[in-house]
């Protein structure tokens, strides 16, 4: 006999169906013991509250303290701003948006940033599409080669670069040692050595990878039956490129556009370096200046305009891409395989890449390193030549009496570097895991949304702003927690938190992409949390584990921006160190550390990519 | 082995979208091999989870022999890991970091069995299944037909009172699969365990299943034995879905019904008694029987003059494709037929094989007591 059953929507109900119980006489439910059970049966939950907490603590309280040190007046203010410590005010917007020195402080440092970050992506476009282009599809000779060798100067932190500028193009603005151009008998002129065009440059040399890689990488897997439909129909050549390719590349370069100019926005070291012998300030700088002086409140304001930038631009981005449609261009079998023939121009195209790549990585690493084997820098005779940079003993030079490797303050910095951000970059990557463990897998979705989200804002602060932050909450004690400021503490807690985006994301996308079944196979089995964990989880993403600390180390030991304001003599990284050598003029010195950590930074990365077992292309979204 | 009964089980995601699965009652007996069948996003997998505890319920109760393993009322949940049922996923779920061995024997090492008994019973169940020569590889140096047969051992080896699969056949070749259905079957036979299976495929469950359970949209349509299931559909989605080739459907509600609506209509009116809310009238296609124009059909037979309007070879059998007062009617016959395309012919089906539907889709018991008569 075989049972009918109906909807409980139909109106027709089978007779022998017992009708639902009235409410009355049912006992009192224990729904929220069975909601209470499945929420907490499991540490999933309990793990994202306290991770929960724990980066409300490390990234949104420091934020908050900060913008609201900028409408609050700070100690020693009381007089200037008419009104009692802590209370109220507009003093510092005012001062920052609409005073005598509002120009100096803001406007013209504005101006400055955004002039900067037009003319780099502009520049970064020319130089990164072009390449794109030519690297995936035409037939230049040695196509794999410099798709690697090309991504190299984003590889390398964008001040070392500048350095190298500065070495060849210094003039008797600054003190110090002559640059390489000096000794040769040219006076070069400010606006070669200092300023605008030095920094645009180098900003622009730095970001064309990250072009030539987001671009190159959609014109590879741009469907070529697109274009090839186009052809069909009579358009030529150039018609195709204007109409059908360009338009549909679009939305990949309006994101690649609105990353680099969040990026430029941050950027400290190369402004730093070839913009303040001439007191050519941009934000970032400006607001260095303002907390190096202990102007606290501008300094917040300050910073609270450059977030408020940073996030009108992502802003922009997310609409964008929305409004500008995601065009699916992505092509099953029609994709690029085939490249232009170029024929006789295969030579001369060639060259391009060779010369982007001389210019970009082989001329400044050369200048860097000729510069420590040199007594005067850019004078090519044998006696000129020294290791004493390096080796050596009783230099001449006050505060450095050795060689960089026989220097502890060096081998401080060095050690500091690496503990730190290793213990930075191991916390992040673990503390990166779990989130993206309890986003993926919690059954309390609010913890998971707020958790993905909370770790997600220090990719809208820049680094620098982001340590403003942080001084303006650990500079004195409050409530249990001493005054961290001179600390190790401070720096390893805004290298974690500055570090949550990418880690966050990157175990977010590990568990997304481990999916639940294996784990629920072995729940099945009869594995408990912990077992699960141990047995199949973590064995599971072992090597995306170790890429997600490998990937935050690195861009840690090379970043500058975050630390600059937070390190002290005694918590020196190599970064900071080597910024202090510049500024006492201690050129070699300064090029050898920085040699060192472009040196830690490219074998960190591509010992990264090995370990990851992708290529260069996915792992350098920072 | 235990009986499971779900009863008025309910889950809903949220977010505003229809439940999943709605106010489901169902009683899966001992040794039952029970086929969840329906089409994609009919809550069957669902259901499977549930039962398997790794997808909570928002209502309801589910109980496996004696014990409630979920009572949203009553503030129960038992986890997966302590229901102590066999689950093969679609996906299989390999753990991809450990040998075939590895992955046979976790279970048995989770329960603290001992290094001897624990390679004794993984080697009899991969040998079992013929994969003990691959139990040192990892998963993924075996093709997906192996690596099926990994997934049921890995399951089997704890022995577990219920086996839970979740359409594990779907990513195998049609040889292959046929292979793993005898194997199943077996199984079934050896073991004398529980066995719910999911699968959206009505020829696998037909051959499958001591019972089928039809859902749709989250509701249960009919549960029976397949032979009830194809015979006796409860209602009109289950005729429609079950069934090779689709059933023809006779629209009788006055507005919808063509002209052999209308000849419907008629027989119904003189051989049967007053029925209510008359809806449609289902034939399966291999109950249609052709005779030529002018003789008669059977008795009681309901006829209707037809033209031949294609035919259409198979292979083994073939489906003729006939015109009837403007309505098409499909027919399957085993024998070449004898008919030409634009023949003029006679129709006629069983009285049993008539299935009566009422306007809500539902058959009508009414109808079927009375046709049994004729």
């Amino acid at each position: 006999m075989s049972q009918t059953l109906t909807a409980p929507t139909h109106e027709h109900t089978e007779p022998g169906a017992t009708p639902p119980p009235s409410r009355g006489s049912r006992p009192p439910s224990r729904r929220w013991l069975y909601k209470l059970k499945i929420s907490f049966r499991e540490p999933t939950t309990l793990i994202g509250i306290a991770a929960l907490a724990l980066f409300l603590y490390l990234i949104v309280v420091p934020i908050v303290t900060m913008l609201s040190d900028a409408v609050r007046v700070q100690y020693g203010d009381e007089s200037r701003a008419g009104s009692d410590f802590g209370s109220l005010t507009a003093y510092y917007l005012k001062r920052v948006f609409a005073s005598p020195v509002a120009a100096d402080l803001f406007w013209r440092p504005l101006g400055h940033t955004l002039g900067i970050a037009v003319t780099a992506i502009v520049l970064a476009l020319l130089i990164g599409g072009v390449l794109a282009w030519l690297l995936s599809r035409t037939n230049i000779w040695g196509r794999k080669w410099f798709m690697t060798a090309l991504i190299v100067p984003y590889m390398l932190p964008a001040w070392t670069f500048a350095l190298a500028w500065t070495n060849l193009f210094k003039n008797r603005k600054v003190g110090g040692q002559a640059g390489w151009l000096e000794t040769l008998g040219i006076e070069p002129p400010d606006w070669m050595s200092y300023g605008f065009m030095p920094i645009a440059l180098v900003l622009a040399l730095h970001y064309s990878p990250f072009v030539i890689l987001l671009f190159g990488n959609a014109l590879r897997r741009f469907d070529s039956q697109l274009e090839d439909s186009a052809r069909i129909l009579g358009a030529g050549k150039i018609h195709v490129a204007r109409r059908v390719i360009i338009p549909l590349m679009l939305p990949s370069l309006t994101s690649a556009v609105i990353l680099m100019f969040a990026k430029c926005l941050g950027e400290f070291g190369v402004a730093y370096v070839l913009g303040m012998p001439v007191r050519y300030d941009v934000l970032a700088t400006s607001l260095y200046r303002n907390i190096s002086s202990r102007q606290t409140g501008v300094a917040a304001v300050i910073a609270g305009a450059i977030i408020l930038i940073g996030i009108i631009s992502l802003v922009v981005d997310a609409w964008m891409v929305r409004e500008g449609r995601k065009f699916v261009t992505i092509g099953s079998k029609g994709s690029m395989d085939r490249l232009t023939q170029l024929g006789r121009w295969r030579l001369p195209m060639t060259l391009v890449p060779v010369a982007v790549f001389a210019f970009s990585v082989v001329l400044p690493l050369l200048t860097l390193f000729l510069t420590t084997v040199m007594k005067i820098p850019g004078k090519f005779t044998w006696d000129n030549f020294t290791l004493d940079y390096w080796i050596g003993r009783g230099l001449k030079t006050v505060a450095m009496p050795n060689g960089v490797l026989l220097t502890g303050d060096f081998w401080m910095a060095a050690w500091n570097s690496l503990w730190m951000v290793g213990v930075a970059s191991v916390t992040a990557g673990i503390l990166g895991m779990l989130v993206g463990y309890v986003v993926v897998r919690t059954p309390v979705r609010p913890v998971g949304w707020l958790l993905r989200n909370v770790t997600f804002m220090p990719y809208l602060v820049p680094g620098i702003a982001f340590a403003v932050a942080y001084l303006s909450l650990f500079a004195v004690q409050r409530g249990p927690i001493p005054a961290l400021y001179g600390t190790w503490a401070i720096l390893v807690l805004a290298f974690i938190a500055e570090q949550m985006p990418y880690a966050s994301r990157a175990g977010i996308s590990a568990m997304m992409q481990l999916g639940k079944d294996p784990e629920e196979a072995a729940q099945i089995a009869g594995a408990g949390w912990w077992t699960r964990m141990r047995r199949v989880v973590i064995p599971i993403q072992k090597s995306s584990f170790s890429s997600g600390i490998l990937l935050p180390f690195i861009s840690g030991v090379k970043g500058l921006s975050l630390v600059v304001i937070l390190a002290v003599p005694g918590t020196n990284v190599l970064t900071t160190y080597s910024v202090q050598l510049v500024d006492y003029g201690y050129d070699q010195a300064a090029n050898a550390v920085v040699l060192m950590v472009a040196a830690l930074a490219f074998f960190g990365t591509v010992l990264g990519q090995k370990l990851a077992g992708s290529n260069l292309a996915d792992g350098m979204g920072k | 082995m235990p009986t499971i009964n779900l009863e008025r089980v309910e889950k809903n995601y949220g977010g505003g979208a229809a439940s999943a699965v709605r106010e489901l009652n169902l009683e899966i007996g001992d040794a039952e091999f029970m086929c969840l069948l329906g089409p994609s996003g009919c809550g069957k997998t669902t259901t499977l989870r549930m039962i398997a505890g790794l997808e909570h319920l928002t209502g309801g109760k589910i109980v496996v022999g004696e014990r409630a393993v979920d009572a949203v009322d009553d503030g129960v949940f038992v986890p997966p890991e302590k229901r102590g049922m066999g689950l093969v996923f679609q996906s299989y779920a390999l753990w991809p970091h450990l040998t075939i061995r590895d992955n046979v024997e976790f279970g048995l090492r989770l329960r603290k069995v001992d290094k001897k008994s624990r390679n004794e019973r993984a080697d009899g169940v991969m040998k079992a299944l013929g994969i003990e020569k691959y139990k040192d590889r990892y998963p993924s140096q075996l093709s997906g037909g192996q690596q099926q047969r990994v997934a049921l051992a890995r399951m089997l080896a704890v022995s577990p009172d219920v086996l839970l699969l979740d359409e594990p056949l779907s990513n195998l070749d049609a040889r292959l699969r046929l292979e793993m259905r005898a194997e199943l079957k077996r199984l079934h036979g050896e073991f004398d365990t529980t066995i719910v299976f999911v699968t959206h495929d009505q020829w696998e469950a037909m051959t499958l299943a001591t019972k089928i359970a039809v859902m749709s949209e989250g509701v249960l349509q009919q549960v029976g034995s397949p032979d009830e299931i194809y015979n006796r559909p409860a209602n009109r989605f289950v005729a429609e879905f079950v069934g090779n080739s689709p059933i023809n459907i006779v629209e009788l509600a006055n507005d919808a019904a063509g002209g052999l609506g209308v000849a419907a209509i008629s027989y119904v009116s003189t051989r049967l008694g007053k029925l209510k809310d008359l809806g449609s009238i289902g034939i399966r296609p291999e109950a249609v029987h052709l005779v030529g124009e002018d003789e008669p059909a059977p008795d009681a037979a309901f006829s209707c003059p037809a033209e031949v309007t294609g035919i259409l070879p198979t292979g083994g059998s073939w489906i003729v494709e006939l015109t009837a007062a403007d309505q098409k009617l499909f027919m399957i016959t085993s024998e070449p037929p004898t008919v030409a395309i634009g023949d003029r012919a006679r129709t006629w089906v069983k009285p049993t094989d008539l299935h009566v539907f009422d306007t809500q889709g539902t058959r009508s018991e009414q109808a079927d007591e009375q046709l049994a008569e004729l």
